[in-house]
């Protein structure tokens, strides 16, 4: 055989979709020596008979009958299986052999190792709706499909990001958190911020949430009260566990000195010794914490609070030596350490730059917040206050020293209120605590009267063009000048690093800022790392914490001889998830009461205690019950602690293989119609009106609630209703064909109903009874002898009573044409088949021919039965259109002759020799 | 990790070596537990001497349990393997894979039947049905303990299907077999090809000409070399095992002549169609001028008429020379008839009916037409015809069950047609009508001869039946013998081919391997016993056993590749030197013996 002429196939065929007609098709053509890829979306393949209860005419077990052809689907030799996977797109070439791209979604499980212990489902803390049990139930967001998944391998589903954790600076997982809170576990969910950061108690008040902004309930009622569920947690934890409730790790023999020990230096201490390191970290205050301690007044973030959270970091050995000023990074390093973090943050404030600045009653913001933290900060008793700056800094300056009494505090800002830096929420904090504004003014000069402040001189400003950072930019009004008195002028106009250390080791940018590569931090002097504000310019904790991170990981890299990359954590999410797709899956979606922190404010504010009153367990639960699962799996860690083989890993990502085939089939199979396109019968409106596929699921032996009873009340039902040809023969719903199955299932759920059932009243309302197949009649007339009956006419409406019962109106056309109104407990819409118009999406290039009703087109059914219009590509089952079982067997069977027929052609363009045949005459 | 529950003794088992049997107890989802007590019957089990494993399952078919098996299997070193669940027709197979994919002989499995032989046939009586249960699996572990591995049999298969038949399913299977490599020879009892079809004019859904189609495919047929076509034939015999099957087919020639041919052949495709149902003179008004059935409806030579084709008949419908302007259709003829008749329903009448109807109001829409049925069952993509045939004017009426039409002569020569109308108030109409036409359906082809020869088995309706209805439609218990078409039940063209093809590629996936699989499960003589009697020779339905000779003694042997393993030849052997391997009297004995042990408390 001439090598060259073989075509190149990775597989012979390539079928679509593992439902019974895929099966089937894998099956048969794998058993004449094919190799068949099968590419299924699910994690499991069975399809939708795997679903079934029984089947009809037989009432064989649909598990029994299905399961073993899934084994053998899966065990087959000739066959791969690609579960969880999708066909982005196939291509013909000139040679007449198909290109696929085939894409894995990625299941965060190593299915090689995955036992389907199930155990992972256990601890999942997310509950979605079970499409296996057609939404009758909750299933977990790390789930086995169902009990006889084949294979038995469990998947987590993501859907990307959640907003609240793709929004973190810190990389902090809040939705994880919030679920954890959700199911009680609230050790777990501090345990699960304390992976971030030692800083849980400080961030659960001092944080300014951007996840919240984020939140997709926001555009409901309100956001989840995100950040003090975590001060929640902060507060149960400290109750209960001194330190950080996790063992201090073996060391690792290397050690790292931080300078700094404000966020980023302390959040990277904890992650560099949770890792083995020995950290020094060198403070030049008398107390660890940096601004935590020294700018943040304690009515926002009490001093015991931030001490908790450093008692973690100290707990893991690591040493915070205070009092000590680094002035020589060199000679740091020289100490032993192997790397050297440089954390300093923006210690000096920036001055105004005007006349009478140095008088007495002038100081910065900074300075005067650290007198107040350290006890040393003058009385303002009675005085008239003038801030100076529109930041957060301003706001807390202001508030303070309207704490400290002094009878007058107003801010003097030289844009207008929308465009101050400060928090939307800190502004109005500050006024409700009595502080005054005066937009669009700038400080001219510090007036005063000897060395005593008499008040601050001013010009008018407007706002003329952008600046480069977007905002306005103030431009003076020529002679408005004027005096705002006052007794002090405190100024928080901006804060910058110090850069005396670095400045001659290193590139140093504007505002003193040391250079840094911005993904792994680390500067052009390679031992040096640098993280925080003293890279950024003033930011916020949590920007410091997650470059904490940031900087411990590539540390780590640096030092084990690691190359230095991307730091996964903040680096690589998965995409965020599209708000509007959370809002529009959310079947069971109720209003909720927001939950709000309440807090009182004084007009005339005079102590220093902490103002926002904390969480109770049930407003906590309540607030965190509201979260809307955005990226499905909440990343709350939960299965990956349970997974005893070590399976689960969040790092995988999709993977698309290009492969080339000798020949497709599709086999996508249907939709089942959105029985709430019909509003006339109640479906999703009236909890007891249910599908035919859900009532299925609650006849299976793997049924939900292990009985059938009506999901409203959980009543067990006396009289059942049938609507049949729901969505099917009916034009008004876009679907003039037959559905062909709806009858069968129908009687088939009746019989099962009366034997499960035996004094319940079974009804069915059709419109002709399609009993058309092998023993089908007789099946329908069995049904009848059992005692079901079967009442001819389409209903019209059906409403619901006070009580969950139903009452069906029609017109009773074999008893005269009267109007009946007829009551039952549970209503059964007989929904029917609809084409999956997926298939449309499958070929690039070229156009797979659909009929009028969008199901594969079949340009000569009558003897080519499974030949679609493109030359190699075939098509089984359902997605040619309406058919129960043994038709989808048969058309599958047609099928896989066609396509041995054309790979049998394509190998070789002749026809076999004639056989021999031995003849006798007599 | 799987809980261990006992281990073995080796105390009571005799001369036997010791065994490591796992016995797995299936719940079947609630249809075993629901009525056996599976907790208590894995205890007593785990008790029994060389069970190193008893346990319960969910679904021991399951994927996920099947593989637990196999890792039990490997990890304990089992030597036998017992799975109680369902009947051995469901998972025999399933269960012997399981016991191969873990390297364990697949005839040291025995499957015993604690569903249908025990839980469903018990559902009043927990504690009976649990100690019963007890007793079966002990009676399969005793099988087990005394099993040997064996080898199944390895037989070469011909690469040639023999299709029987050679209507519109059985041709397009006969190209099917073709296009794939394979080698067929087609035995059509009419002189040429075509079957019903053939004298179809336009089809639903296609509108394509029966005839043309048919003659489409006889030109495939001939173009095929690989195809031999025996008319005026019938097969007559078959003899041979799995794959290899020995045939002989009757043909007349053209000189009538009648030869004998013998044809070797692996597969054998069944596709001898249906018969119309023919209605008793009287039988609503049938006999009367104007009362014709559907297939005599259809192919009138004022209608579309035979090959002609729909759109070359123009104008008004006449019957005889007489114009119609009413007809009247009673569906249902034959069919759906609760006793006396068949009660199946014949499927493509109805669409065949509504499509015959639609065809001439598509040429006069002045025609009335009305539709006598119990249910209109244009199923699927046919309920398009349905609507149109409504919307040009076609009157649909649905008489009770009970209370069937009756179609009488009236004195000005026209027909009418009585009926109780269900929906306008149970009002009894008698229409005027110019014809009627009685919607026959199929009825099975009398086949006795070839139905004995293949020994097919033949369901309640006449029609073949297929092993599974739901997921083997085209298998039969004999194996290697396929059913296609509507032998199998009533099916409409593309339903027919549909199934025809099924055949083909069932009959591929034996074939085209060269090779297949047999249980070794057959009759062995003890030469030593065997005293020559002769006595089981006719015992043997199949003609396995010949006298040989051995040692210059007259003893028996039976072919391996042609006993079946029915075990019929061993009790009639007075020496007891015949024994069934995978059957023996030892085992049969030590299931007995267990079945009967003490019950458990």
């Amino acid at each position: 055989m001439d090598n060259e002429r073989k075509p190149k196939t990775d597989y012979d065929v390539l079928v679509i979709g593992s439902g019974i007609g895929g099966m089937e098709s894998s099956i048969k053509l794998a058993d004449m020596g094919h190799k068949v890829l099968l590419v299924e979306k699910e994690a499991s393949v069975g399809g939708r008979m795997i679903l079934l209860s029984k089947v009809f005419p037989t009432l064989d077990c649909a598990s029994c009958i299905s399961g073993p052809k899934m084994s053998s689907t899966i065990n087959h030799p000739n066959i791969t299986t690609k579960n969880y996977s999708e066909v982005l797109g196939i291509e013909r070439d000139v040679g007449g052999l198909f290109h696929a791209k085939v894409k894995e979604s990625s299941t965060f499980v190593d299915w090689a190792a995955c036992t389907g212990c199930a155990k992972c489902e256990t601890a999942c803390t997310v509950a979605v709706p079970d499409q296996f049990n057609y939404d009758l139930v909750a299933r977990r967001a790390a789930y086995l499909a169902f009990p006889q998944a084949v294979p038995k391998k469990a998947v987590i589903q993501r859907a990307g990001t959640s907003p609240c954790i793709d929004t973190c600076p810190a990389g902090i997982k809040a939705h994880g958190y919030v679920s954890l809170i959700r199911s009680g576990k609230y050790e777990e969910a501090f345990q699960l911020i304390l992976d971030a950061t030692p800083l849980v108690g400080t961030l659960g008040r001092a944080c300014y949430a951007p996840c919240e902004s984020e939140c997709s309930r926001g555009d409901l009622e309100a956001a989840i009260p995100i950040r003090r569920l975590k001060r929640f947690v902060a507060y149960r934890h400290y109750e209960q566990v001194e330190g950080p409730g996790i063992e201090r790790p073996a060391s690792n023999g290397k050690s790292v000195a931080i300078v700094g020990s404000g966020p980023a230096g302390l959040t990277a201490a904890w992650q560099l010794a949770r890792l083995g390191y020995q950290v020094r970290i060198l403070e030049a205050e008398a107390q660890p914490g940096g601004f935590l301690r020294h700018a943040l007044p304690t009515y926002r973030l009490p001093q015991e609070v931030v001490e908790q959270d450093i008692a973690n970091v100290t707990a893991l050995g690591v040493e915070i030596i205070t009092s000590t000023s680094v002035h020589d990074l060199e000679a740091l390093k020289a100490q032993g350490y192997d790397a050297v973090l440089l954390a300093t943050g923006t210690p000096l404030a920036t001055s105004l730059g005007v006349p009478g600045e140095e008088s007495d009653g002038v100081l910065t913001g900074l300075d005067y917040l650290r007198k107040v933290s350290l006890g040393q900060a003058p009385d303002l008793t009675g005085k008239r206050v003038v801030i100076v700056g529109g930041g957060n800094v301003a706001m807390d300056t202001a508030r303070t020293a309207r704490r400290r009494g002094a009878l007058e505090v107003k801010v003097a800002y030289r844009r207008g209120r929308e465009e101050m830096p400060a928090h939307v929420a800190e502004v109005d904090d500050a006024e409700k605590e009595g502080v005054a504004f005066e937009f669009l003014v700038a400080p001219v000069a510090v007036v005063s009267t000897g060395s005593k402040v008499t008040g601050l001189r001013c010009q008018k400003m407007v706002l003329g063009q952008p600046d480069p950072s977007g905002r306005r930019r103030p431009e003076p009004v020529a002679g408005s000048e004027f005096v705002i008195g006052c007794n002090a002028v405190i100024s928080a106009i901006g804060m910058a690093p110090d850069h005396a250390p670095y400045e001659r080791l290193t590139r140093v940018v504007k505002g003193n800022r040391i250079v840094v590569d911005p993904t792994t931090l680390q500067t052009e002097v390679p031992y040096l790392f640098a993280a925080g504000d003293v890279t950024t310019g003033p930011s916020d904790i949590t920007r410091a914490v997650g470059a904490g991170r940031r900087a411990a990981h590539a540390i780590d890299s640096f030092v084990q001889g690691r190359a230095l990359g991307s730091f996964p954590a903040l680096d690589d999410l998965l995409p965020v998830v599209d708000k509007k797709e959370v809002l529009a899956r959310q079947t069971s979606y109720t209003e909720r009461e927001p939950v709000v922190a309440g807090t009182t404010f004084s007009p005339a504010p005079c102590d220093f205690g902490e103002l926002e009153p904390a969480m109770t367990e049930t407003e906590a639960r309540a607030g965190a019950g509201g979260c809307l699962d955005c990226g499905v799996c909440s990343e709350c860690q939960e299965c990956v602690k349970a997974c005893p083989a070590d399976a689960i890993s969040f790092d995988k990502r999709d993977k698309t293989t290009e492969l080339t085939v000798g020949a497709v089939v599709v086999s996508t199979g249907y939709k089942l119609f959105a029985a709430d396109l019909k509003p006339e019968y109640g479906y999703g409106t009236y909890a007891n009106v249910i599908t035919g596929t859900q009532m299925d699921r609650l006849l299976a032996p793997t049924r939900p609630f292990n009985t059938i009873l009506r999901p409203g009340d959980g009543k067990v039902p006396d009289r059942i209703a049938y609507v049949s040809c729901t969505g099917s023969r009916d034009k008004t719903s876009g679907n003039p064909l037959c559905s062909k199955v709806c009858c069968m299932y129908s009687v088939k759920q009746n019989q099962l109903i009366m034997g499960s059932l035996p004094l319940a009243d079974v009804t069915m309302h059709y419109m002709d009874m399609r009993a058309a197949g092998k023993r089908y009649n007789e099946f329908y007339e069995q049904s009848k002898d059992m005692g079901a009956t079967y009442i001819k006419g389409r209903v019209a409406k059906i409403t619901e009573k006070d009580n969950g019962d139903l009452i069906l109106r029609y017109e009773d056309i074999e008893n005269g044409g009267q109007i009946v109104e007829a009551e039952y407990d549970l209503v059964v819409l007989a929904v029917g088949i609809q084409p999956n118009r997926d298939v449309e999406k499958l070929f690039t290039g070229e156009k797979l021919g659909l009929d009028e009703y969008f199901y594969v087109a079949e340009p000569d059914g009558d003897l080519d039965p499974g030949r679609t219009d493109i030359p190699g590509v075939f098509v089984a089952g359902t997605s040619a259109g309406a058919k129960d079982i043994v038709d989808t067997i048969l058309h599958a069977g047609a099928a896989v002759a066609q396509v041995a027929a054309h790979l049998e052609h394509s190998k070789n363009n002749q026809l076999t020799e004639t056989p021999t045949m031995t003849e006798a005459l007599v | 990790m799987s809980q261990q529950t006992g281990t073995s003794t080796n105390e009571q088992t005799g001369t036997c070596a010791q065994r490591r049997i796992g016995v797995y107890l299936c719940h079947c989802g609630g249809n075993i537990s629901g009525h056996v007590d599976v907790a208590k019957v894995a205890e007593a089990l785990a008790d029994e001497p060389d069970v190193v494993i008893s346990q319960t399952k969910l679904f021991a078919c399951s994927d996920g349990t099947q593989q637990e098996m196999v890792t039990d299997i490997q990890d304990n070193k089992l030597d036998g393997l017992v799975v109680a669940s369902c009947s051995p027709k469901l998972h025999q197979v399933t269960f012997q894979g399981v016991s191969k994919r873990a390297d364990l002989n697949p005839y040291s499995y025995t499957q015993v039947n604690v569903r249908e032989q025990c839980s469903w046939a018990h559902t009043n009586d927990r504690e009976g049905a649990t100690q019963k249960a007890i007793g079966l699996i002990r009676a399969g572990v005793a099988k087990t303990r005394l099993s040997t591995p064996l080898e199944p049999l390895v037989v070469k298969t011909l690469p040639k299907t023999m299709v029987v038949g050679g209507g519109v399913a059985g041709m397009r299977a006969a190209v099917g077999l073709a296009d794939i490599g394979l080698g067929v020879v087609i035995v059509e009892r009419a002189s040429q090809l075509g079957g019903w079809v053939g004298e179809l004019g336009p089809m639903y859904p296609s509108e394509r000409s029966g005839r043309e189609r048919i003659d489409y495919l006889i030109g495939e047929v001939a173009k095929r070399p690989s195809i031999t076509v025996l008319t005026d034939a019938e097969l007559v015999s078959k003899s041979g095992s799995f794959g290899n099957y020995v045939t002989e087919v009757r043909v007349k020639g053209r000189d009538e002549m009648i030869r004998l041919v013998k044809a070797e052949v692996g597969t054998i495709v069944v596709a001898t169609g249906f018969d119309t149902y023919q209605p008793e003179v009287g039988e609503f008004g049938y006999g009367i001028e104007g009362v014709v059935t559907l297939p005599e409806f259809t192919k009138l030579p004022d209608n579309s008429g035979g090959s002609a084709g729909a759109s070359s008949s123009k104008g008004p419908l006449t019957y005889k020379g007489k114009p119609v302007r009413t007809i009247a259709y009673v569906y249902c003829v034959g069919n759906r008839q609760p006793e006396g008749g068949n009660e199946y329903c014949s499927k493509f009448c109805c669409a065949a009916t509504v499509h015959a109807s639609l065809k001439i109001a598509r040429r006069d829409s002045t025609l009335r037409q009305y539709h006598l049925h119990r249910d209109i069952r244009t199923y699927g993509k046919f309920e398009l015809m349905y609507s149109e045939s409504r919307e040009r004017g076609s009157v649909y009426l649905k008489f009770p069950d009970d209370t069937p039409p009756s179609v009488t002569k009236m004195a000005d020569g026209r027909l009418a047609v009585t009926v109780v109308d269900t929906q306008t108030g149970n009002e009894e109409l008698t229409l005027p009508a110019d014809l009627v036409v009685l919607v026959t359906g199929m009825v099975p082809r009398k086949n006795q001869d070839l139905t004995s020869v293949l020994k097919l088995p033949v369901g309640a309706d006449g029609f073949y039946n297929e092993i599974h209805p739901k997921l083997r439609p085209v298998e039969t218990v004999v194996a290697g013998v396929m059913i296609a078409g509507a032998c199998q039940s009533p099916k409409t063209l593309s339903e027919s081919v549909a199934s025809g093809l099924a055949a083909v590629t069932q009959s591929a996936g034996i074939l085209l391997k060269g090779f297949a699989e047999l249980d070794p499960l057959m009759a062995t003589v003890d030469t030593a016993a065997c005293t020559g009697c002769n006595d089981c020779l006719p015992s043997c339905p199949y003609d396995a056993i010949t006298t040989m000779r051995s040692d210059g003694r007259d003893v028996v042997e039976i072919s391996a590749a042609v006993c079946k393993g029915c075990g019929g030849c061993v009790p009639v052997c007075t020496e007891n030197a015949i024994d069934l391997l995978g059957y023996t009297d030892a085992q049969m004995r030590a299931s007995i013996d267990s079945l009967s042990k003490e019950p458990v408390s």
